[in-house]
């Protein structure tokens, strides 16, 4: 009988420890676990890889392959938009697919502005810019705030819906400065490509741990046809799946296995300078094995702290599992006692 | 009088997004609206200084009457002075100070609070998931699958099992769950319809306070 007590009523404190160990552990020890992409966000991988010059660029020297030189001398004509609506909270699940949207927009040069309308998401955006250009600079790439990327920064919730719409005529317009107070009509980004409205700046990647990636869907998608892309936390994502599935967003990460995948397919295919191929992503080639290997110092800890994650949140999952099915065991045991009783 | 005015204005101004919605001549989508933008956009620091003072107001009133847990109010209090100043003396890019109360107090703090959530989940999950009716059952294996569906150990565990852990957990994603959140979001779409409208035609007024 106390056996089949303490199956379904075990203290709180030793489900608290049990927890503890299984997240703790996989993070120390990491290991290299199969991560598989989901459709919605290969869909917005493509879409943004779609934007970058190495696949707009005109071949000037007819080798099939475009060349950095070849990539920096196309005029860009797209861009995206990042709206980071989200405070700390939510920032082990939300900032590694951040970075690595950032990351995949650096290395594959196409230009983002960054935005958010929740002041405690300005010093996010700022840490996430910071770690992504200061390891690409490492390699000795510039990376130049209002060139490579435009920080608009925080702007007051009241903004939010003229800024939105008014991003449909002039991008320029509607937030006039960046973060640092800078016109926008002045920084390269603006001034020296066709980066106008949402004719060029067709993809809005919204993150947050709520369904606020729906007024982009609702103003900005049905007024002016920009493609709207979501980042969320995992408890947010079933309810997204009505407009992934209408087209109304064209793909999503939700929570730390969709920040894991994304990182996954920059690791094989932009680091690699290669485009998306479903192909590829069966069979990769031994360059994309290596950058997938997490527990080799191949790739940057920053980099990979969605993969290192679904390691703890694998085990977590497991263990709950298992304590449900514990506890449903006890539970059936003494009904089945009470029964015998009767 | 108290309640006439802010009636007119949210009737006005609600009116005014209406055709500014339906109205696709040039007068109502660039002259007129873009002027109206220009009020928005007047309003919202006054909105900055309401919050502050109401944060001030009410924290200078806990302390000054000693209410349980006063001491935190200094708290508030101090980094609301302190990130401020910090923030209007060196800018809030980073490298600058309020960027490091952010990585070394918000960021830490934050993320302890939310992460407390996987541990009371998973003690509720064990106290309560049981399978004590046919509905409760249900729900316990479609958690269950979607669980090992979400992980890359789950995906490894089911490998060896005949069907796909993935495709079934999709499958719930995709169809069951979809269907069920389309008719709550139809209901609340027809809801939030019913609900603007009698906020515009001035027969919901609960927003001003006091009941009807």
């Amino acid at each position: 009988m106390n056996f089949i007590k303490n199956l379904q009523g075990l203290d709180r404190r030793y489900v608290f420890v049990f927890i503890a160990v299984a997240i703790i552990m996989p993070l120390i020890f990491p290991f290299n676990s199969l991560t598989y992409t989901t459709t919605p966000v290969e869909n917005l991988y493509q879409l943004i890889d779609s934007y970058s010059p190495y696949v707009r660029a005109d071949d000037l020297n007819g080798d099939g392959i475009i060349s950095e030189e070849e990539a920096i001398a196309f005029k860009q004509d797209r861009a995206i938009f990042m709206d980071f609506f989200h405070d700390a909270s939510t920032m082990p699940e939300l900032f590694p697919m951040e970075v690595a949207v950032m990351r995949h927009c650096i290395y594959r040069r196409v230009p983002f502005f960054t935005f958010t309308i929740m002041e405690v998401a300005a010093p996010i955006i700022e840490e996430a810019i910071s770690v992504v250009t200061d390891e690409i600079q490492k390699t000795g790439r510039v990376i130049e705030r209002g060139k490579d990327y435009i920080n608009i920064g925080y702007k007051p919730p009241a903004l939010y819906l003229p800024i939105l719409l008014g991003m449909g005529d002039d991008i320029a317009a509607a937030v006039e400065t960046d973060t640092d107070g800078n016109r926008i009509e002045n920084l390269p980004m603006y001034r020296d490509t066709a980066i106008r409205n949402y004719t060029q700046m067709n993809l809005v990647y919204e993150t947050s741990g709520s369904d606020q990636g729906l007024s982009w869907m609702i103003y900005a998608r049905s007024r002016f046809g920009v493609n709207v892309g979501v980042g969320l936390t995992a408890v947010m994502a079933a309810d997204q799946y009505p407009y992934l599935q209408s087209g109304q967003c064209v793909g999503m990460t939700a929570g730390l296995k969709g920040a894991a995948e994304y990182e996954n397919l920059v690791d094989m295919f932009a680091m690699n300078n290669l485009t998306f191929s479903k192909g590829q992503l069966d069979n990769p080639t031994e360059a994309m094995m290596a950058n997938l290997d997490i527990t080799s110092d191949t790739v940057p800890t920053k980099f990979k702290m969605a993969r290192l994650g679904m390691n703890a949140q694998s085990v977590a999952h497991i263990l709950i599992i298992v304590f449900i099915i514990l506890g449903n065991i006890g539970y059936f045991l003494e009904k089945k006692k009470q029964n015998k009783n009767l | 009088m108290k309640k006439n005015i802010p009636l007119a204005i949210v009737i006005i101004l609600g009116f005014i997004f209406v055709g500014w919605t339906f109205i696709p001549a040039k007068w109502m989508q660039d002259d007129f609206y873009t002027a109206f933008l220009e009020f928005t956009k007047t309003m919202s620091p006054f909105a900055v200084f309401l919050g502050i003072y109401s944060l001030v107001s009410m924290h200078y009133n806990r302390i000054r009457r000693k209410v349980p847990k006063w001491g935190y109010s200094y708290v508030t209090l101090t980094g609301l002075v302190v990130t401020a100043t910090l923030g209007f003396v060196y800018g809030t890019q980073a490298g600058t100070p309020v960027q490091w109360i952010f990585r070394n107090f918000m960021m830490p703090i934050s993320a302890t609070m939310f992460s407390l959530l996987a541990f009371y989940m998973a003690t509720a999950a064990y106290k309560s998931f049981r399978a004590r009716s046919i509905e409760a059952t249900v729900l316990l294996v479609a958690a269950i699958i979607i669980m090992l569906g979400q992980v890359p150990l789950g995906m490894a565990i089911s490998r060896s099992w005949p069907i796909n852990i993935l495709d079934i957990s999709q499958w719930i994603m995709d169809v069951p769950n979809l269907a069920s959140k389309r008719g709550i979001l139809l209901g609340v779409g027809l809801g939030s319809v019913a609900t603007s409208l009698k906020i515009l035609l001035g027969i919901e007024r609960t927003y001003l306070g006091g009941g009807d």
